[in-house]
């Protein structure tokens, strides 16, 4: 390959490599982003072009009709924005907290019971009761029912980020700076925040990321816990239940009465679903280069040597 | 260390089943209070001294926002303290989160007094009836809601009996809404004057699905329309049934029909042998799939419409364009004034067959006490009045005068804007007669309502339900093979004669003769 | 010495204090559900004197492997396995080469600007759902509005009924699943690489290896605990599969269920047809315990070829 090339350059690869993995990154990467792009467009595209030459990328006319559809369906979009950002952000710092400090002690070699706690986060990555008893101990024996407190706490502990994470710690941070730790005197809480952390920013700020997505998204556990106290609803379920309630309209219209026939009649369904998705995805898509910046960046090399 | 971790993981299932176990002595005490209940037979309400109570009622179907819920809730709890000194709450259940919400609640034992209930979605009537879920009511109704088993016909009390975990009875207050089905062409009367149809004569003589005649008018609108024009608007269930003359059996797999039941589409109430069938193995079947495949290749049915995820978007997108010039409606009554208004054509309903009740349409929509409330006879009590309440119906149903909605001088009501922030589904509340109609309804909305379904026959087999539950393993297979086969057949999107056997071998392997055995045995008992 | 045994625990203690939080919840939330496995050998019913669960579940029947049956009943059950597996088995192998080899390119882009917008782009499949997916696809494939059987309409060729035609779909179907992974993945895989020591890097250019000597002396050796740890963790879960990908994607049509039926999609079937926790718990239970199996046999394999690599 071109690798052997003469002029070899100390920290980069050949010209003619790199621009080979411009093509194929580039390449792929648009193949990434077209479907969203497509989502945009068929979001501002007319029902009636849609009726008559189905999605496409271009459309015989616009509009915001299922915008304006979906912002006076949904009168309470704004609290629900709000809830979402409460409960990602707390979930988020939470939930990777508890996950380094797992994952610290599970990678310290000298744990004693190291074994047994990787053992215990790993079989409930494989085995669980369901979703019935797990509903039950939520509810009934932890008070987690029409509260924030039932939006968080059912994420906020991932076996699989456990276990990631405690990878990335073994990959980047190497022992004998936590021994030479040890030996100054640093308790374990200092070591983690100070040494470790810092170190390991890349990790966890991918897990963050990882946590942050699954709390914007999750609208199941609205479904099973929010029911009475709707405003504390998070935008992805209000999203989801309009969603539903049009698809089960169109669906089953036959069996609901006049008035529910003719509601369906009514609905720009098909541009709508895509102003859903429109609406969920563009602030996290803007919060997602908060976390690359630790992803991509790295650290300086001082830091490590500390 | 792994036998320790063995140990130590049964350790904790047991401890965490005791814990549960206490943990929830909310749910044991209703059982208390019931047996108790049980030997005091007097449990006859003493209107004197009602206790107060809180009653939480699980809605399906709902658009409501949480502030137009509290004002409207303020309205009704005023009323009701006054009324049965009783508190209620509401879940204003959604249509698509109710399958699953709904089922972890009832499963897990929630404090939810009643839940809305029907026949037709996964929240299935009978089957949480045999399971035990839902109280029986026969013994409750003559004194807590005497009132209500007067305004309910009998044959609607009859579709509501099913053999649940106390016997046979009454598990749930059926509502007394659209209680009747029946098959309609929809027909685009505007494109067929266009085509030179004598629009009423053609109506006035129905339609035959077979015909010469059916197949020339789908030609002459494709011919006039052009290539990308389908006249042929199905919903493929719909129209197999609609076609064949065959009806829904209660019980059958839920995700699906296997089973045919086939009526007099004229007089459905007459005895043609009351047998259940195969679905797909009837020369009906062969016959309707032959045609509709037929039609197909001919372009009158849209492709989108043969594809399941495709079909709904496309059947009411199209509708509501008057691209089309027949298509299948299961009718509800009136729809045709609102369809008119709303595609700016001439919408006709051209019967197939009468109106005929069956156990769908009598359990279409109903309210079950849940075997976990505290109080049944309260809340039966509540059931009552709501049933036969106009203005507690109104106000639940529509909202509070003034702001959802304003009398009218003729007693018709018109919804102000309101009325989107609160609009639960009509029909899943229960009596939606006594509620006063709209003013595009008119002032004899009801009582025409209550004409046409009331007229309905009731078809031979009547209430009968399908208790498939010893054969759970043959409909899970089932449904899987119908999956794979059916929608494409019905739809006309394969070739019968080249599927239609191979479904049929898949079907036999699934075990369809042991279920359609069981049921037709079923039913043989039922009419004795 | 004694002064030392009192340090030794006073660590131990402290580290256990780290764990508690996540220890504590995944006891109550993870372990004392798991009672409700018992659910997989039951019919479950009601019991309307005491309608807790608990004791719902005691009262239940115990019907031993019945709710296994269905799982079996027809020549389909062969089908949805094979399909299973064989797809599982490719997205291991293409999920770890094409991700890897991604974070190793972009790590080598020198413009960090264009690095960032590639690796943004790359996240975005992971935002859309696969009903949204599907919706896209079938603008490309659509019978009556897509744009490939226009085009082939267009050119006089034969058009191709996609959703009835099975042969193509195997290779839609990996496409798809690489697409919506490939972006998470390589995040995983740049993070790793990022949090390399450059000092590693300075001495093996002073040692005279060129950039391709780096990637595979430094780079490869240090991703190989992520690349293992991530194959153990898609291993346990090769008997399971992403619903909405089979199921949404070919727009549930059942012509193509030679090539789209999974056990998740079967299990979902007939879920909604029966209603029965007992059937959907069993099988999840099944593919769980062969996932289990399975999981410890790489695990296994993993330990006796580098120990440090393992997951325990």
């Amino acid at each position: 390959m071109s690798s052997r090339k003469k002029d070899l350059r100390l920290n980069s690869v050949s010209a003619g490599t790199e621009a080979l993995f411009h093509v194929i990154l580039c390449l792929f990467s648009l193949a990434c982003i077209i479907p969203f792009v497509f989502v945009v467009i068929i979001s501002f595209s007319s029902e009636a072009s849609i009726r008559e030459i189905g999605y496409s990328f271009l459309p015989k006319s616009w509009s915001v009709e299922a915008y304006t559809y979906a912002f006076r369906k949904l009168p309470q979009i704004w609290r629900s924005y709000f809830n979402s950002l409460f409960i990602t952000v707390v979930g988020t710092v939470l939930s990777t907290a508890m996950c380094a400090m797992y994952s610290y002690a599970l990678f310290r070699p000298d744990f004693r019971f190291r074994g047994f706690f990787n053992f215990l986060s790993f079989f409930t990555m494989i085995f669980g009761g369901g979703l019935v008893p797990t509903y039950i101990v939520c509810k009934q024996l932890l008070g987690l029912n029409e509260n924030y407190a039932a939006l968080i706490v059912p994420l906020l502990v991932s076996p699989f980020n456990i276990i990631v994470m405690r990878t990335f710690f073994k990959s980047s941070v190497p022992m004998d700076l936590i021994e030479a730790a040890t030996i100054d005197g640093s308790g374990e809480y200092s070591t983690l925040f100070r040494i470790v952390v810092p170190i390991a920013k890349p990790g966890i700020a991918t897990i963050a990321l990882l946590n942050a997505l699954a709390y914007w998204n999750d609208w199941f556990n609205s479904l099973l816990y929010i029911k009475q106290n709707k405003i504390l609803q998070p935008l992805q379920a209000l999203l989801m239940e309009l969603q539903n309630n049009v698809d089960y309209l169109n669906r089953m219209a036959g069996h609901l009465g006049a008035a529910a026939i003719n509601e369906a009649a009514k609905l720009p369904t098909q541009s709508l679903r895509m102003v859903l998705v429109v609406l969920i995805v563009v602030p996290i898509a803007c919060a997602y280069p908060f976390f690359q910046r630790y992803i991509v960046s790295g650290l300086a090399i001082g830091s490590v040597k500390g | 260390m792994k036998k320790l971790l063995a140990l130590l993981l049964a350790l904790t299932m047991v401890i965490g089943l005791v814990a549960c176990g206490s943990s929830t002595p909310a749910a044991t005490k209703p059982a208390e209070t019931a047996a108790a209940g049980g030997e005091t037979p007097a449990a006859a309400p003493a209107e004197k001294t009602l206790e107060p109570v809180t009653l939480k009622i699980w809605f399906h179907g709902s658009t409501v926002t949480p502030d137009a819920s509290e004002k409207v809730l303020k309205e009704v709890n005023a009323y009701l303290n006054e009324k049965l000194n009783v508190t209620l709450e509401v879940i204003w259940g959604t249509w698509g989160d109710f399958d699953t919400a709904t089922v972890t609640a009832l499963t897990g034992g929630d404090d939810v007094d009643m839940y809305f209930t029907c026949n037709w979605s996964a929240n299935e009537y009978n089957k949480y009836a045999r399971d035990g879920y839902w109280v029986r009511l026969d013994d409750l109704l003559p004194t807590c809601a005497p009132e209500l088993l007067d305004t309910i016909p009998q044959g609607i009390w009859d579709c509501a009996v099913t053999d649940g975990y106390d016997g046979k009875g009454i598990y749930a207050v059926p509502g007394l809404k659209d209680t009747a089905t029946q098959n309609c062409w929809d027909v685009n009367g505007t494109l067929l004057a266009e085509l030179g149809y004598d629009v009423d004569a053609v109506c006035a003589a129905g339609l035959d699905y077979f015909s010469p005649e059916f197949e020339e008018m789908l030609q002459k609108a494709k011919d006039l329309k052009g290539k990308d024009f389908y006249p042929l608007l199905i919903e493929a269930a719909v129209l197999e049934r609609m076609v064949t003359h065959s009806s829904i059996i209660t019980g059958d797999i839920g995700s699906g029909n296997v089973l045919s039941y086939y009526y007099d589409a004229e007089h459905p109430s007459k005895d043609i042998g009351s047998t259940i069938v195969n679905k797909f193995a009837t020369d009906e079947f062969a016959k309707f799939a032959a045609k509709t495949y037929e039609y197909a290749q001919k372009g009158f049915i849209s492709p989108s419409c043969q594809s399941v995820a495709t079909a709904n978007d496309y059947r009411t997108a199209t509708q509501s364009t008057g691209a089309y010039l027949i298509g299948t409606q299961s009718y509800a009554y009136g729809c045709e004034i609102e369809y008119a208004d709303a595609r700016k054509i001439d919408v006709r309903m051209v019967p197939e067959t009468a109106p005929y009740m069956d156990c769908t349409s009598g359990q279409g929509a109903m309210v079950a006490i849940s075997a976990t409330s505290k109080n049944p006879e309260r809340a039966l009590m509540f059931l009552n009045l709501l049933n036969t309440d106009s203005k507690l119906m109104t106000m639940l149903n529509y909202g509070v005068e003034g702001y959802t909605y304003n009398t009218n001088a003729d007693g018709t009501i018109t919804f102000t804007d309101e009325r989107s922030n609160y609009s639960p589904w009509r029909n899943g509340m229960g009596n939606v007669r006594i509620l006063p109609p709209t003013a595009s309804e008119g002032l004899t909305y009801w009582k025409d309502f209550a004409a046409y379904y009331d007229a309905a026959e009731a078809l031979p087999m009547g209430g009968f339900i399908f208790d498939s539950s010893a054969l759970e393993t043959e409909s899970a297979a089932l449904a899987n093979v119908y999956a794979e086969y059916a929608f494409n057949l019905m739809s006309g999107a394969v070739d019968p004669a080249k599927v239609l056997p191979e479904f049929q071998a898949k079907l036999e392997e699934a075990g369809i003769n042991e279920f359609v055995a069981a049921a037709q045995e079923q039913l043989a008992a039922y009419l004795g | 010495m004694a002064s030392n045994r009192i340090e030794k625990h006073k660590k131990t203690l402290v580290l256990l204090t780290m764990v508690a939080p996540a220890a504590i919840w995944l006891i109550l939330l993870r372990y004392l559900p798991m009672g409700g496995i018992i659910l997989a050998f039951k019919d479950y019913k009601i019991n309307p004197r005491n309608p807790s669960f608990i004791s719902n579940l005691m009262n239940s029947k115990w019907v031993g492997f019945k709710n296994f049956e269905f799982l079996f009943k027809t020549n389909g059950a062969w089908i949805m396995i094979r399909n299973t597996l064989a797809y599982n088995v490719v997205f291991i192998i293409l999920g770890v080469i094409i991700p890897v080899a991604f974070a190793v390119m972009m790590n080598e882009l020198t413009r960090k600007f264009v690095r960032k917008s590639y690796q943004t782009m790359m996240f975005f499949p992971y935002f859309l759902s696969w009903v949204v997916v599907s919706y896209f696809l079938n603008a490309f494939l659509d019978a009556q509005y897509g744009m490939i059987p226009a085009m082939q309409e267009a050119a006089g060729k034969e058009v191709t009924s996609w959703y009835t035609t099975p042969g193509p779909w195997p290779y839609l179907l990996v496409f798809a699943n690489l697409w919506k992974n490939v972006g998470y993945s390589t995040v995983l895989y740049l993070a790793a690489i990022t949090g390399i020591d450059a000092s590693q890097y300075e001495a093996a250019a002073i040692d005279g290896a060129t950039k391709w000597q780096q990637m595979r002396y430094v780079t490869l050796p240090h991703l190989r605990t992520m690349i293992c740890i991530l194959f153990i963790m898609n291993v346990g879960r090769i008997f399971a599969s992403d619903f909405g990908l089979f199921y949404n994607v070919p727009m549930q049509n059942g012509a193509l269920f030679s090539v789209t039926q999974t056990i998740d999609t079967y299990v979902y079937r007939a879920y909604i047809a029966t209603g029965d926790p007992g059937q959907s718990s069993a099988a999840g239970l099944l593919q769980n315990v062969l996932g289990f199996v399975c999981i410890m046999t790489a695990n296994g394999i993993v330990k006796k070829i580098d120990p440090d690599s393992s997951m325990f």
